[in-house]
C-alpha cells in the first residue's frame, strides 16, 4: 500500500469518526444523565440532514443553514421529552425504549410523507467546494471539515462538562439524579436540556452529513445502527468512550469496506464482539 | 379467575375450529397471518415476559426460520412439517452463539448485542446472493404435504389448521414452560438476579437456554411464514420486524403469554384497518403505541386482569 493511499484512508476514516461522533455522543449523554436508550436519536440525525437541505434550498446559504438547524430539531427533542418520556421515568428501561420507537415510527413516516422517497442532495458551501493539497495527496476539503467540526464539538463539550458551572449540575444528575434533586438541582429540567442539547447535536451531524451522504429515507437507522456499536464499544455514558467508539468504528467501516466492500458491517462487529470480549461494559463503561 | 380462564380457552378453540368455515378467503389469509406473528410476539415474551431480559433482535430468528424452511423446500421439496422443523432448529442453533455472547451483558447492553447481531444476520442474509437471493429474497416456496404421500397444504383452509395446531401447541409447551421448575427460575431471575446469584444459582445457563428456546419458537413461526406467503427475503430479518414484536408484546400485555398472541392480532388489525386508508399508517400506530406505553404500561391482558382483579 503506498503512503498516499494510506493517508487518504486514514482521512476517510476520521471523516467518518467526525460524524459518528456527532450522533454517538448525544446517544451516551441522553443515557448518562436520562438513563434511556433513544431509538429516535438516529431519526433527529435524519431530520437534521432533511431540515438542512430545506433551509439551503430557501435561503441559499450552508453556513446559514448548519445555524439554525441544531437549535431546531433541539427544540423538537425537548418538546416530545416533556411531552411523552417525562412521565415513564419511572418504569423499567424497556418502556422508555419502546417509547422511543414509537416516536421514531412516527417521525420517520412523516419524513417520508413531507419530502418523498427520493434523496435530496446538498451543495457544500462554496468554500468548501474543492480539494486541498496535503500529505502528498488532493483531498476533498469539506471531509477536512467534518474531522474539523467532531474535534471542535468534542472538545467544546468537554469544557462544557467539565469547566462550567452548568456541566457540573450536569455531571451531578448523571451520577445521582435524587441526590442532585436534594440539592436543589431542577433535574427535570436538566433533562430536558440534555436531550434537547442530544437532539440538537445529531441534527447538526445531520445537517453536516447532508452534502456527503445526501438526505435520504433510512439514514437515520443505518447511523443509529453505527452508533450504537461506538457506544457499546466506548461505554455507554462514558463521553471519552464516545470519542474513541467513534475512531474505532470509523476505521473499521473504512478499511473494512477497502479490504472486503460487501462486508465492512461483519468487520464492524467483529471488531465490537472482540472488544467485548475482553471489556464486558465497553472501554470507558461501568456495570450496570 | 382460573375456571373463567379455562372456559375462555376452550371458547377460544372452538373459535379458532370454526372459523375457517365462517370467514372469507382473504378473511382466512389475515387470520394465518395474525397466529403466525401470534407466534412470534409470543416466543419473544419468554424472554422479555419472564426473564427480563429485552432482546431488540427477535426477526433474527423469525428470518433464520424463514429462510431455513424456504430454501429446505425450494430445493427437496419435503412435508412442511420437516421444514418447519429445520427452519426452527437452525434458529435455535444459530442463538445458541448469540445467546452465549450477549447473556454476558445485561440490561441495555443485551438490547443492544441482540440488535447488532441481527443486524449482522440481516446483512448476510442481504449479501450472499447465491443462497438466499440478496434482496429479492427467495419467490416461489411451495405448501408441500403434512407427510410423505399425505394430503397436500395447499389449500388455505389446510394451512390455515396447520398454523392454529402449531401455535395452540405452542402456547400449551411455553405455559408449560413458565410453569416448570425452569420458569420458575427465569422469573427468579427477572425479579431479582443478585438475589439468584447468592442463593448459589449462576443465572447465565438459565438465560442463554430460554435465548434458545425462545429462538427455537420465533423460528417456527418464521416457518410457518414461508410457505404461507411463498417467499422469504431480508425485511423478514429487519430491525423494525424486532421492534414490531416488541410492540406487540407490550401492546397485549408483557408476561402473560396470551397477551403477546392478542397484541400480535390487534397490531396486524391495526395495520389492516389503516393501511386500506393510507399508506402512512405507521404514523397513527406509532402514535397508538406511545399511547399504550404511557396509559396502559400493563398492556390489554394486563389492564383487564387487574380490571377484573379489583372487581373481586
Amino acid at each position: 500500500m503506498s503512503a498516499a493511499l494510506l493517508v487518504e484512508l486514514t482521512l476517510n476514516a476520521l471523516a467518518l469518526s467526525g460524524l459518528l461522533f456527532l450522533v454517538s455522543i448525544g446517544l451516551t449523554l441522553v443515557f448518562g444523565i436520562l438513563r434511556v436508550v433513544n431509538f429516535a436519536h438516529g431519526v433527529f440525525y435524519m431530520i437534521g440532514a432533511y431540515l438542512g437541505f430545506t433551509a439551503v434550498a430557501l435561503s441559499g446559504h450552508f453556513w446559514l443553514a448548519l445555524l439554525v438547524v441544531p437549535p431546531l430539531v433541539g427544540l423538537l427533542g425537548a418538546a416530545l421529552e416533556a411531552s411523552t418520556l417525562r412521565f415513564i421515568y419511572r418504569r423499567p428501561p424497556i418502556y422508555q425504549l419502546l417509547l422511543t420507537f414509537g416516536i421514531a415510527l412516527i417521525l420517520e413516516e412523516s419524513l417520508k410523507v413531507i419530502y418523498g422517497p427520493t434523496a435530496k442532495g446538498v451543495e457544500p458551501p462554496p468554500l468548501l467546494q474543492g480539494s486541498v493539497e496535503m500529505l502528498g495527496i488532493v483531498y476533498p476539503s469539506y471531509r477536512l471539515f467534518l474531522v474539523g467540526l467532531g474535534l471542535l464539538v468534542g472538545v467544546a463539550l468537554w469544557l462544557f462538562l467539565q469547566r462550567t458551572r452548568a456541566g457540573l449540575v450536569v455531571r451531578a444528575v448523571a451520577q445521582n439524579s435524587e441526590m442532585a434533586d436534594c440539592l436543589g438541582a431542577d433535574v427535570a429540567r436538566v433533562r430536558t436540556l440534555v436531550f434537547g442539547a442530544a437532539c440538537a447535536l445529531a441534527g447538526l451531524g445531520g445537517a453536516a452529513a447532508a452534502p456527503m451522504t445526501t438526505a435520504y429515507l433510512g439514514m437515520g437507522i443505518a447511523v443509529i445502527v453505527e452508533a450504537f456499536v461506538v457506544v457499546v464499544i466506548g461505554g455507554l455514558g462514558s463521553v471519552v468512550g464516545s470519542m474513541v467508539g467513534s475512531l474505532i468504528v470509523g476505521a473499521a467501516q473504512t478499511w473494512g469496506s477497502f479490504y472486503v466492500s460487501e462486508a465492512a458491517m461483519v468487520i464492524m462487529y467483529a471488531v465490537m464482539g472482540a472488544i467485548l470480549i475482553f471489556w464486558r461494559w465497553g472501554l470507558f463503561g461501568e456495570e450496570e | 379467575m382460573r375456571s373463567l380462564g379455562r372456559v375462555g380457552s376452550l371458547a377460544a378453540l372452538v373459535v379458532l375450529a370454526a372459523l375457517p368455515w365462517v370467514l372469507a378467503r382473504h378473511q382466512l389469509s389475515i387470520l394465518t397471518d395474525l397466529l403466525i406473528f401470534g407466534l412470534f410476539a409470543l416466543s419473544l415474551d419468554l424472554i422479555i415476559g419472564y426473564t427480563g431480559m429485552v432482546s431488540f433482535g427477535h426477526a433474527a430468528y423469525f428470518g433464520l426460520g424463514a429462510y431455513g424452511s424456504a430454501l429446505l423446500l425450494i430445493h427437496w421439496a419435503p412435508p412442511v412439517p420437516v421444514a418447519l422443523a429445520a427452519g426452527a432448529v437452525l434458529a435455535a442453533l444459530i442463538a445458541a452463539p448469540v445467546g452465549w455472547f450477549s447473556t454476558r451483558a445485561t440490561g441495555i447492553y443485551f438490547a443492544m448485542l441482540t440488535l447488532a447481531f441481527a443486524q449482522l444476520l440481516y446483512t448476510v442474509a442481504y449479501k450472499w446472493r447465491e443462497l438466499t437471493g440478496g434482496s429479492d429474497g427467495i419467490a416461489g416456496v411451495p405448501k408441500t404435504t403434512l407427510f410423505w404421500g399425505g394430503p397436500s397444504l395447499a389449500s388455505p383452509r389446510a394451512y390455515y389448521f396447520l398454523v392454529a395446531a402449531c401455535v395452540v401447541l405452542s402456547l400449551f409447551a411455553c405455559r408449560g414452560l413458565v410453569r416448570s421448575p425452569f420458569g420458575r427460575a427465569l422469573q427468579a431471575i427477572r425479579e431479582n438476579e443478585h438475589r439468584f446469584t447468592s442463593l448459589g444459582q449462576d443465572p447465565r445457563p438459565f438465560k442463554v437456554v430460554v435465548f434458545v428456546i425462545a429462538a427455537f419458537f420465533a423460528g417456527l413461526a418464521g416457518a410457518l411464514f414461508a410457505p404461507f406467503r411463498g417467499f422469504a427475503s431480508p425485511e423478514v430479518m429487519f430491525w423494525v420486524l424486532s421492534g414490531q414484536a416488541l410492540m406487540m408484546v407490550i401492546t397485549g400485555g408483557i408476561g402473560t403469554l396470551i397477551g403477546p398472541v392478542l397484541g400480535a392480532m390487534v397490531f396486524i388489525l391495526i395495520q389492516e384497518v389503516l393501511s386500506s386508508y393510507t399508506e402512512h399508517w405507521m404514523i397513527f400506530a406509532g402514535v397508538v403505541f406511545v399511547l399504550i406505553v404511557i396509559f396502559l404500561p400493563g398492556g390489554l391482558v394486563g389492564t383487564a386482569r387487574r380490571w377484573i382483579e379489583a372487581r373481586g
